[in-house]
């Protein structure tokens, strides 16, 4: 008999909110954490839109000590991991340390801060650059600094999938958990806006050109970039009762396949998207008719959307028009590595609250993409959602999220 | 049905070693591009005799640095069609040829017949493709947007690690990049056997690749943690690392598949063991508690005592914190027998590969299964008596291998023991 999975513990630092209520607040409510970016210097390029998380005080869960050293995606990680920990009331001691790990995913992790590393480097000379702007470099030093708040002495890892980031490392660690590798596990994704993060996409043409995040709709234009960072406190069903925990719900299901870019066509994407979702649900030990929420990938991308719509459209069938579908990032932006454990939260939400948050500015659907997308919140009974993660390169995973 | 004729048929090979629904995992291909030779038959060769591929850096100027050596892959012909030049400068024309190399090993070059979505790929790497974006920014350093072209864009993520590879030998299963600095190659591999054990996929490419960033090269300078001429892991004098690049990937598979393809086996993975130091950003704990944890955890897994073990290819870096750390680890697990197992550093021969290290010693602990051979530790001159185990000092040697533990101990106390032996 597999271990279950459960959720016993949320934090959140987001462009909608610091801390779970705020961000789910701001999500039913359908209010946009979209604006000019301040943190980059975007007069030389047309998109000049994100989503940036604003009035996060890390002192207040990381303390003053160490702090200045710190980059901000170790700020958003440390401070969204705290907040999961203590909304879990657990309390990690030495004999928990030995059963607690840390799995995260990010695209970039501290890359941005790396690259700026190596402009100090060819700019003051490697003599001059201070170790301690070193400190907190690497792609994974944020979650090495919090295995380290946290004295976790079971494992760490850091996985990069691109967009699926977070959502591999959610269905990694629900797998650590069901086979006993672990008893809780701090797992999620965190992302930060950057130059590079912006330069990476603004060169490949994803950023929306019309400057609105836009899903489903006819006159998507690509996807606005966000940040942030989701975290779970993860645990063994058994060990979240034994210590009468509160749970969120349980992830019981997990699918990831590839489905290629450079040598793969529409149809194939489409395909492969599908499969995804069929062998994420397989691996559930549920059917479609068992999903009564969608939350999308739908990130306004021209193309993404499409390959989604139709893929959702040619898996559950004649249901397929009917079943919700809705997508946190209409208001919230493409979080990137971070984006399916944004989704994550969203979804346990919606199964504690039975509310689905809506999708804006999806006005004008886009015939092809002819779902049943939620454009008010909306008061539903919801058991089983359905998390879908795609990457533009390839990658897809899915997520299963039920109520307990 | 074909699966239980052929249990009852080879009894000595059970395919199932935990209950009904663990498959074994066995190594059918391997792919090496490392500093003392590009494949798997010249590498292998370079290392048993002792040949250090350590040179003077060549990737980038270094004149304003202490040291100017590093163990840079050599003679190198890109095998692969690359999209632009930037591109032809990324970890993937290393990853791409050992791939490649593993792949044709394996007999597996051609899947267009099969379940292509049962194929799924792990890398791991440090740094990832740092150095394109360093070569731009590098001629023009005004303004750091200058070091993005369309090609560093593509590649840039390094996530392209692992789709470029998907896309180039068509594998449609599960693909991730693990980012956990120098033991990225062996959470790669622990990732992929939990995905073989489930039953999810039949094939997982694995393995690490990592070129040398001016970045990286600087954050291990100003740390002093390179030594100035050459890496002597154990050796009472070392002084420290010296930078590597490279590849090493492998062929994982479960057995039931290699047998039915008839394929030629080097080895079982048998197990890993993961732990976290949990103590410092960037020194090992002091006794190695977590390195303890991570090399039980892999016997464990494994099923296995620590009588069986006969060969520990060692993180041994060179640095004085962790080869005295390892030291103490590697007798607190094998007690008794700490004296007799031979322990070896490859790094003394190619360097420190970061994210591929791991890798790279999970390719060579298998050559060491298949061939009985343990390459050896070289630059050992002095004796330390805090170091004072059997490192095959300067010649290699021949002798049964059944069992080989792979250490990787990284940055941030993140560890993992990966376990293989002979079928």
């Amino acid at each position: 008999m597999k271990k279950k999975a459960v959720i016993t513990g949320i934090g959140v630092v987001s462009p909608l909110g610091i801390g779970h209520q705020d961000f789910w607040n701001n999500l039913v409510s359908g209010n946009s954490a979209i604006a000019p970016m301040e943190c980059l210097d975007l007069s030389k390029y047309e998109c000049k839109n994100g989503a940036e998380v604003k009035g996060l005080n890390p002192e207040e869960f990381l303390g003053r000590k160490g702090l200045r050293y710190l980059n901000n995606g170790t700020k958003f990680l440390g401070s969204s991991a705290k907040m999961a920990v203590d909304d879990a009331n657990l309390e990690i001691d030495e004999e928990l340390s030995n059963h607690t790990g840390i799995l995260i995913g990010s695209s970039l992790g501290n890359f941005s801060q790396t690259t700026d590393y190596f402009h100090d480097i060819i700019r003051e000379g490697p003599s001059e650059v201070s170790p301690m702007k070193s400190y907190d470099v690497a792609l994974n030093s944020s979650i090495n600094y919090v295995s380290v708040f946290f004295k976790m002495k079971s494992f760490a890892r850091t996985i990069s999938s691109g967009f699926t980031s977070g959502t591999d490392a959610i269905g990694n660690a629900v797998k650590l958990i069901q086979n006993g590798k672990a008893k809780v596990i701090i797992a999620g994704g965190v992302e930060q806006i950057s130059l590079d993060l912006y330069m990476i996409f603004y060169m490949q043409k994803m950023l929306a050109g019309n400057e609105i995040s836009m899903p489903f709709d006819k006159s998507r234009d690509g996807f606005i970039m966000s940040e942030g960072s989701y975290v779970f406190v993860m645990e063994d069903a058994e060990h979240a009762l034994s210590r009468g925990a509160r749970i969120y719900g349980e992830i019981s299901g997990y699918g990831s396949l590839f489905s290629g870019n450079r040598n793969s066509d529409i149809e194939n994407r489409i395909e492969k998207a599908g499969n995804t979702m069929k062998s994420c649900i397989e691996d559930a030990g549920i059917t479609t008719d068992d999903i009564d929420l969608i939350n999308a990938n739908g990130n306004s991308g021209k193309l993404s959307d499409l390959i989604e719509a139709r893929a959702i459209k040619e898996l559950f069938g004649e249901k397929g028009e009917e079943i919700p579908v809705h997508t946190i990032k209409s208001t919230l932006g493409e979080s990137y590595g971070a984006s399916g454990a944004a989704q994550t939260a969203s979804a346990l939400l919606s199964i504690g609250n039975d509310l689905v948050p809506p999708t804006i500015n999806c006005d004008k659907k886009d015939p092809e993409c002819n779902l049943n997308i939620v454009n008010e919140k909306l008061e539903k009974e919801v058991n089983t959602v359905l998390i879908n993660s795609f990457d533009l390169s390839g990658n897809n995973s899915c997520l299963v999220v039920k109520k307990v | 049905m074909y699966e239980v004729l052929w249990v009852l048929k080879n009894p000595v090979f059970p395919i199932f070693s935990k209950g009904l629904n663990m498959p074994r995992v066995v190594v059918t291909g391997l792919g090496l591009v490392i500093a003392n030779g590009i494949g798997v038959t010249n590498a292998w060769n370079a290392l048993m005799n002792g040949n250090d591929g350590t040179a003077e850096l060549k990737s980038f100027d270094s004149s304003l640095y202490k040291v100017h050596r590093a163990c840079e892959v050599k003679d190198f012909k890109i095998d692969t069609v690359f999209e632009n030049e930037t591109t032809a400068n990324t970890i993937h024309k290393y990853t791409y040829t050992a791939a490649k190399e593993a792949l044709k090993d394996s007999g597996l070059n051609d899947i267009a017949g099969s379940n292509r979505e049962r194929f799924g790929i792990a890398i791991g790497t440090l740094a990832g493709e740092l150095p394109p974006f360093e070569y731009l920014l590098r001629n023009t350093p005004e303004d750091k947007a200058n070091g993005f072209d369309m090609g560093v864009a593509l590649t840039y993520p390094p996530s392209s690690i692992t789709t470029l590879l998907s896309e180039d030998f068509g594998f449609e299963g599960p693909n991730m990049v693990s980012l956990n600095a120098c033991s990225s190659g062996n959470h790669a591999i622990a990732w992929a056997l939990d995905l073989l054990h489930e039953g999810k996929v039949d094939v997982m490419l694995v393995g690490g690749g990592e070129l040398i960033p001016q970045t990286e090269f600087t954050h291990f300078h100003n740390l002093k943690a390179l030594a100035p001429e050459r890496c002597q892991p154990f050796d009472k004098e070392r002084k420290g690392l010296v930078i590597g690049e490279g590849a090493g990937i492998m062929v994982l598979e479960t057995l039931e598949s290699a047998s039915k393809r008839n394929a030629e086996i080097y080895a079982e993975l048998k197990g890993y063991g993961m732990s976290c130091d949990g103590h410092h950003m960037t020194a090992p704990h002091p006794e190695g508690a977590g390195a303890i944890v991570a090399m039980s955890n892999a016997l464990s897994m494994a099923n296995m005592s620590y009588e069986k073990v006969d060969y520990i290819n060692a993180h041994g870096t060179g640095t004085p914190l962790n080869d005295r750390m390892e030291t103490m680890a590697i007798k607190s697990v094998f007690k008794e027998r700490a004296n007799e197992i031979p322990v070896s550093s490859i790094k003394s021969m190619i360097g420190h590969t970061m994210g591929a290290a791991s890798a790279i010693e999970s390719v060579v602990s298998c050559l060491a299964i298949k061939n009985n051979a343990i390459p050896p530790t070289i630059h050992y001159e002095t004796p330390d008596p805090e170091c004072d185990l059997d490192y095959v000092p300067n010649e290699g040697r021949e002798t049964e291998v059944n069992c080989v533990i792979n250490n990787s101990f990284a940055f941030g106390g993140n560890n993992v023991t990966n376990i293989f032996s002979k079928l």
